[in-house]
């Protein structure tokens, strides 16, 4: 009796002649999900089964796989050999104790003397046989014990389902660069862009040393957390100190947010272009605070040229966007207190629905290219 | 790099260093062990652990009790002293005895908060008045750690007595240990050390007891240090400690005035227009916290180490207004302007005059800068 982990896919079934392509950059994220632990994927008509592993590593394995964007759900299953005993003794293992339950049999084996049914039958029958704390539901059971009778002569004996993190595999929806703070929306917006298949760079600007080193190594860390759902990720980071000082010193200090925006996204824009990204990202969520208007962010918006700009939690409370954090596993590390550059220089009464013509008068006060080009010099990227 | 933030930590001592060496590679047995290479060990302990109790107490009424840190050291006293009723302790206490206390809170035990004078002692009268019958524990620092502060804790400790004189009586004496005169007096029932802060290791620390004081073991186990604190002995560490403190003994009075000189040097050349010095002028010389005027301490922090100056802030970086500022500066009475401005500078007798005489030229340089940017 052997270990296996049958791996079931989203949406890749619906795609038409370039499903290949889906499948292709599927298994390569598994496989980079799995590096280090030795393993098959095997597929088998509309999913995987993953095979030849140390079943001490099972519950590892499961917990990598499971947050590979396009994986619907999983199973740990046995394998043996498909007779009615054999699959008897499996089924025993992954029976639960008490409770109802039904036994769901797949045969593609059209060879064996029974059909589904029968065997659900039978192998029901033994169980309830074994265990009086046991009844048969066949519309709401509490557990599903899954039988697949496979047409190579083995059999894969499985419990419930283990869900996973769905959405499509990374790598087919192109490229963002996502503007990461140290704060809770921005990752939460990466992971979002990720499970619909884009590949991810992020752009995070600082303020040294109005801010600190905890707080960049906080950012990195999101972005490590970020990497492991998105296979990987590059950090950029930019110093804008300068962009801030100037702004505080010749312009109206109520458009600090407002103008520091506009040129986070030229830089973004400028180093999305070098880096073949085509869109940026940003954590926006409309009426959050003051720089995420309508109006601000047009006026932000304005100032990117060539690339649209995804805001994925535009239409989320904070307490949605917060139960996302926590479930990907960011939540922690974006509470912790260090500033983000946001914050330093932050006018007491902000500008809350800018106007395009006072935001080009305020931002004609400033030499917006040498910023930009002094800002663009310091960067420096980091291979997450 | 000039290092001015010696009450975080201080450069351990190369001279100790060297000393204890043989205990990590040559004498590494364990001192419990009943052959004669551990049960040497053992004595070994003991010559350190009388040598470091020698230093400010007698060990006919006083014990010492090696723990991992100066915090455990205030954890076994907080929860060994304050069990029930009530425990008195100021909010200028270091967060081994803020949390600790908070914690007490949690398990039923009332805490009551004493004030601050504005230069971060505590006031006396304030204190005695909090206490009652019912009064198990009153633990209050011996050397502020933020402004240097000194607390008259002999005299203290007689007045609580004289107010009920079953409460039980803690120093966190970390900031003072090996740095100004003190000999704790039988009204003392605990006091907090660390090795650290005078040149020792990391990870060693004491806690000094009354030994007729019976209190309840925070780690169980192989039964050490009389079965208060379990585990086996740092001999390293304790070794290293022990070297320190009679270095540091043998020189009190010539690293104080020399110590003094740096801090005097410091307070008559900072730029006043740009600085106002908090610590009052009787606190620790080892101490001197200074307030920058309109600019965050963190920034001068950050600046300052750009510039091959390392020193300490009273604030921390933080969106959240509630933790950015320290607790104990505002317990002082420092309104929240200044208190985001706070810088500690820290001494050690081997910090030398050039080298405060640079750090006052970085401070006065940056902080002129930093404003001509802000304002």
């Amino acid at each position: 009796m052997e270990n296996v982990i049958i791996v079931r896919y989203c949406e890749i079934h619906l795609k038409g002649n370039n499903r290949g392509f889906f499948e292709r950059v599927f298994v390569e994220n598994m496989e980079k999900a799995l590096k280090g632990l030795k393993h098959e994927i095997r597929k088998q008509s509309g999913r995987y089964v993953i095979e030849g592993f140390n079943s001490q590593n099972t519950d590892l394995m499961v917990g990598k796989l499971k947050n590979v964007f396009g994986v619907h759900t999983l199973s740990v299953a046995m394998k043996v050999n498909s007779s009615l005993d054999e699959i008897f003794e499996a089924v025993k293992l992954v029976a639960p104790l008490s409770g109802t339950f039904k036994v769901d049999t797949h045969r593609a084996d059209k060879k064996f003397p029974l059909n589904s049914m029968q065997i659900n039958a039978e192998i029901g029958g033994r169980l309830l046989d074994l265990n009086n704390a046991l009844t048969v539901d066949v519309h709401t059971p509490q557990s599903i014990i899954g039988i697949d009778l496979r047409e190579n002569g083995t059999s894969l004996v499985f419990g419930n389902l283990i869900n996973g993190v769905g959405g499509m595999p990374v790598g087919t929806a192109g490229k963002g660069m996502l503007l990461i703070s140290g704060g809770i929306d921005s990752p939460v917006a990466g992971y979002m862009m990720a499970k619909r298949g884009m590949k991810l760079e992020c752009i995070h600007f600082h303020s040294y040393p109005y801010t600190n080193m905890q707080a960049r190594e906080k950012v990195e860390e999101l972005a490590k957390v970020l990497a492991e759902y998105s296979c990987g990720t590059v950090l950029h980071v930019v110093k804008v100190t300068h962009i801030q000082e100037e702004i505080h010193k010749k312009c109206n200090g109520d458009y600090m947010v407002t103008l520091l925006r506009r040129f986070m996204m030229r830089i973004a824009e400028r180093l999305a272009k070098k880096c073949g990204a085509q869109c940026l990202i940003t954590g926006e969520s409309l009426g959050q605070v003051a720089s995420q208007t309508i109006e601000g962010m047009t006026s932000s918006g304005s100032v990117v040229e060539n690339l649209p700009i995804l805001r994925p939690l535009c239409g989320f409370d904070k307490n949605e966007i917060i139960a996302r954090s926590r479930a990907m596993g960011a939540y922690d590390i974006s509470i912790r207190p260090y500033e983000d550059c946001c914050t330093v220089f932050l006018p007491r009464h902000p500008v809350i629905h800018p106007k395009m013509a006072d935001v080009l008068e305020e931002e004609s006060k400033l030499d917006v290219q040498a910023l930009l080009d002094e800002a663009f010099s310091t960067l420096e990227t980091i291979k997450i | 790099m000039i290092y001015l933030d010696n009450a975080a930590t201080t450069k351990p001592d190369e001279e100790c260093l060297r000393s204890a060496e043989q205990y990590l590679t040559e004498y590494f047995y364990n001192p419990s062990a009943l052959y004669a290479e551990g049960y040497t060990l053992h004595k070994e302990i003991t010559k350190a652990r009388s040598e470091i109790l020698n230093t400010i107490a007698n060990d006919k009424d006083f014990q010492l009790i090696f723990t991992s840190c100066g915090t455990e050291a205030d954890n076994m006293a907080v929860f060994g002293g304050g069990r029930r009723g009530n425990v008195v302790t100021t909010y200028g206490e270091h967060s081994a005895i803020f949390s600790s206390v908070n914690e007490l809170k949690e398990r039923g035990v009332e805490v009551r908060f004493a004030k601050l004078n504005a230069d971060g002692s505590v006031n006396v009268d304030s204190l005695i008045s909090l206490i009652d019958e019912k009064t198990s524990l009153v633990t209050i620092i011996h050397v502020n750690n933020e402004t240097g502060a000194i607390n008259d804790v002999n005299g203290i400790a007689r007045a609580v007595k004289a107010k009920n004189c079953r409460t039980l009586f803690h120093s966190d004496g970390v900031q003072a240990y090996g740095k100004i005169p003190f000999r704790m007096d039988k009204n003392i029932d605990m006091y907090s050390i660390s090795a650290h802060k005078i040149g020792g290791l990391k990870g060693t620390g004491a806690l000094i007891k009354r030994k007729s004081l019976a209190i309840r073991p925070l780690i169980c186990g192989g039964g050490q240090e009389n079965g208060l604190r379990s585990g086996t002995e740092n001999v390293f560490g304790i070794k290293m400690f022990e070297c320190a403190a009679v270095k540091k003994y043998s020189s009190l009075e010539r690293n104080l005035a020399h110590v003094r000189q740096l801090n005097n040097y410091i307070r008559e050349n900072i730029d006043r227009e740009l600085f106002t010095v908090l610590s009052a002028p009787n606190a620790s010389p080892y101490i001197l916290s200074v307030v920058a005027h309109g600019v965050r301490g963190e920034i001068i922090l950050h600046e300052a180490d750009d510039k091959g100056l390392i020193i300490g802030t009273g604030s921390a970086c933080s969106s959240n207004d509630k933790m950015r500022y320290s607790r104990v500066i505002f317990a002082c009475g420092v309104d929240e302007k200044s208190a985001d401005g706070v810088l500690r500078l820290s001494f050690s007798a081997e910090t030398s005059v050039d080298e405060v005489k640079e750090a006052v030229k970085i401070l006065n340089e940056t902080v002129e800068h930093r404003r001509k940017i802000m304002e």
